[in-house]
């Protein structure tokens, strides 16, 4: 291997060791628990390929001087090194003839890309030499017939000096090597691919704040909650679970509903439950959550929503853990998903519930000042999906002031208002006070 | 662990870090996965079995490669590399693009995520298939799409197509078949698993630096701009389309878990989802960078251009299609 091939093969084995070191990093640091969710196969694939990554380095840093069964190995009987080929005197443009070939020669030109000494064409006196048998057991086959080109050009139509086939030069662009684009390139691109693939990672390795500011909680939708969202409610929903396999046909009947565009509602037969869904998943909420609070631009539900089943106080108490004082200590996306349940609605109201989130300034009905919103992020498969969930606290005067995402102990009143086309859940706060952040600050 | 008050505040600047490397672990490992593949296809996968295998007539050929992805299954970041050593490995470039299109979509780890983000999965059974219309509208729209575009590209030679250095690995492959000379000789064991390292060292490397430059712009927008702007269009019917798709781009979500955050957006109409959910695996930031490792940039471009034409006309009556089929009186 020539020295320039070294370098490169050894700043590669760098790139991966660096990738693979800072996905490493962050799992066995913990902080990756900002990032994914600690269900599913995410966080052990960051494991498993940081580990793949490093031993990938490792194994070609080791081979580094082994031979390749490509052609990675062979020599060409030439020196890679310092190429001094002038192609200035062949007198001939290398650039007209391919125009049309549809790939790019550049490499052919800018010889300082190329590793390999030319110089042995220029040698050769006569015109007919044939290169394949330099290159071992890499086959370079210099017949470009698919090219769209004409390689086969005469030689002596070439300012006669040196005549050599122009063929062998894109077998070298084309070498059977899996040359990557950092063998391929220029110096000056080798750096700019360094650096693309190491300084985005390292920087954000070494600076991320491992949270978001307030102004991608905002710009992720903080104002623009939607109560009848049912995506994440078979998780957060309050309906009692006993009752789901009961239910579960109702889900389709109800989606199937809500998906029609208004003209085409035909009240889709009550379908009998087909296989009761694992136990423990509550489908019906789902269905609860769509049809009994009928949202803008979605018909009224057939009949069906009468068969769902009903919530009461001690289906609340069963589910719900409780204070020392008798606040319902309930997660924001619990209490936000209630906004789309009326029979939830029902017994909720009036009740005393407990909850821990960030706070922000409420900029959705607020003209008195009365109210902060609360929030917490919820990540469906990495933090780049995190979409806030939150709520509205009034406190009834004129709301204390916060630094912006302090996370808050809230106890108080729950109440529901219709506003707008939603029916909004809100906690009339009789206590918020600072607390600790907890260990999770992402709900998956 | 580190302790919060280790770390530097939250910032517009650590937003973009921070979605930055979200992306990049949930990225990453799959594109790990996919240029190991693609390193083992290059040593060890004789350069004619895929010809043995396919059908000779390359339509046949071209529909059956978008059901691959049920047999190999791989989302986006895994699925360029390893068609970019398919290619050279002689599969035809119109199977080669339909597999790279379908794949993501027509697999069964995005048909169950999109099943339960629907809630399309519970009580489903032979006799209620009918009823995951978000499902069976995806995944169908997903491989007729492929399809199209793979027959489209038939019509091209792959150096029209191709990147140079691709382009040329072909008609090398070509040439050394004609000559009836292995590329990989009859190499060791120790040889071609060397080969097959370093294949898949360049390889991961190539293919993480046109994907940390997709990552980066991706997570600019995906923290810096208001998504609630969108819901302005939601209602309209020629306006939530296009810009769900716009939001795909943007967003650059894997195709594993694209349906979750489609589902909730409820303003918009089922049609603009399936926009979002097909388009989306098939053509954003991250992979019109990851694709420039494979095509020449016009064809790219091609792609996005009519990618975005084309399931933009065929969501809407795909989707009313699907609903009038499975709606059973």
């Amino acid at each position: 291997m020539s020295g320039t091939r070294t370098l490169v093969h050894l700043l590669s084995v760098t790139m991966l060791l660096l990738w693979g070191g800072v996905l490493l990093y962050f799992y066995i640091s913990g902080r990756l628990a900002n990032y994914l969710p600690p269900d599913g196969i995410f966080r052990p694939m960051v494991l498993v390929s940081g580990i793949g990554l490093v031993v990938l380095g490792l194994f070609n840093l080791l081979t580094m001087g082994a031979e390749d069964a490509g052609c990675e190995g062979h020599d060409h009987g030439h020196s890679h090194d310092d190429h001094d080929h002038d192609h200035k005197d062949c007198g001939h443009d290398h650039a007209h003839k391919h125009g049309d070939c549809g790939h790019d020669h550049s490499h052919d030109h800018d010889h300082g890309n190329c590793d390999h000494d030319h110089e042995h064409k220029h040698a050769h006196g006569a015109c007919d030499h044939d290169h394949k048998h330099e290159h071992g057991t890499c086959d370079h086959d210099h017949d470009h017939k698919d090219c769209g080109h004409d390689h086969s050009h005469d030689p002596a139509k070439k300012a006669g000096c040196c005549g050599h086939d122009h063929g062998h030069h894109h077998a070298h662009g084309a070498e059977g090597h899996a040359h990557g684009i950092l063998e391929e390139s220029s110096w000056p691109g080798r750096i700019a691919v360094l650096l693309i693939l190491a300084a985005p990672l390292s920087w954000a390795a070494l600076s991320t704040p491992d949270r978001y500011s307030s102004n991608a909680i905002v710009n992720k939708g903080l104002y623009d909650p939607n109560y009848t969202d049912t995506s994440r409610a078979e998780q957060f929903s309050l309906q009692n679970k006993p009752k789901t396999a009961a239910n579960a046909a109702a889900v389709v009947t109800a989606e199937k509903v809500a998906d029609l565009p208004p003209a085409k509602v035909t009240p889709a037969a009550p379908a009998k439950p087909a296989s009761p869904p694992p136990p423990g998943v509550a489908v019906a909420s789902a269905a609860n959550a769509e049809t009994k609070t009928p949202p803008k631009n979605i018909p009224p539900p057939a009949q069906a929503s009468k068969s769902y089943g009903t919530f009461s106080l001690e289906d609340l108490k069963a589910q719900v853990p409780q204070s020392k004082d008798g606040n319902f200590i309930l997660e924001v996306p619990e209490l936000y998903y209630t906004g789309g349940d009326v029979e939830v609605q029902k017994v909720l109201t009036g009740q005393m519930v407990e909850t821990v989130a960030q706070i922000l300034p409420e900029k959705v009905n607020n003209a008195d000042g009365h109210r902060l919103r609360i929030f917490r992020m919820l990540v469906q498969c990495c933090a780049a999906d995190a979409r806030p969930y939150s709520v509205p606290v009034d406190f009834g005067k004129k709301a204390p002031e916060f630094k912006d995402m302090t996370w808050v102990k809230v106890v108080g009143k729950m109440g529901y208002k219709k506003e707008g086309t939603q029916t909004v859940p809100i906690i009339e706060a009789t206590k918020v006070e600072e607390t600790t952040a907890p260990d999770n600050a992402m709900i998956y | 662990m580190i302790f919060l008050a280790d770390l530097p505040a939250p910032s517009r600047m650590g937003d973009i870090l921070m979605a930055f490397l979200s992306i990049v672990f949930e990225g990453a490992p799959y594109i790990l996965i996919g240029t190991i593949f693609s390193g083992i296809i290059d040593a060890f996968l004789p350069a004619k079995l895929l010809d043995r295998v396919l059908p000779k007539n390359k339509i046949l050929a071209t529909l059956m490669a978008g059901f691959l992805g049920l047999v190999f299954p791989v989302c986006e970041c895994a699925v360029v590399p390893v068609i970019r050593r398919l290619v050279q490995k002689g599969l035809p470039l119109s199977c080669a693009v339909t597999y790279m299109l379908s794949a993501p979509i027509m697999n069964p780890i995005v048909a169950i995520s999109t099943l339960t983000a629907f809630k399309e999965f519970q009580g489903l059974s032979w006799a209620t298939a009918g009823n995951a219309t978000m499902t069976i509208a995806r995944l169908s729209l997903g491989y007729l799409v492929a399809v199209i575009v793979g027959l489209v590209v038939l019509r091209f030679k792959p150096g029209q197509v191709l990147r140079a250095s691709i382009a040329n690995k072909i008609a090398q492959a070509e040439a050394a078949d004609a000559d009836d000379h292995v590329h990989a000789p009859a190499a060791s064991f120790n040889g071609k698993l060397v080969h097959a390292m370093r294949s898949s060292m360049r390889d991961f490397l190539d293919t993480a630096m046109y994907f940390a430059i997709g990552v980066v712009i991706t997570s600019a927008f995906n923290t810096q701009i208001n998504q609630s702007l969108l819901n302005a269009v939601a209602g309209n019917d020629w306006l939530a389309v296009p810009s769900l798709m716009g939001l795909a781009i943007v967003l650059s979500l894997c195709s594993t878990s694209d349906a979750f955050i489609a589902a909730p957006m409820t303003a918009f109409s089922m049609a603009a989802k399936l926009a979002f959910l097909v388009f989306g695996p098939m053509m954003d930031i991250k992979l019109l960078f990851m694709y420039s490792s494979v095509f020449q940039r016009k064809v790219v471009v091609s792609f996005l251009i009519g990618l975005f034409i084309l399931i933009g006309l065929l969501s809407g009556p795909w989707m009313s299609l699907v609903q009038h089929l499975s709606i059973k009186p």
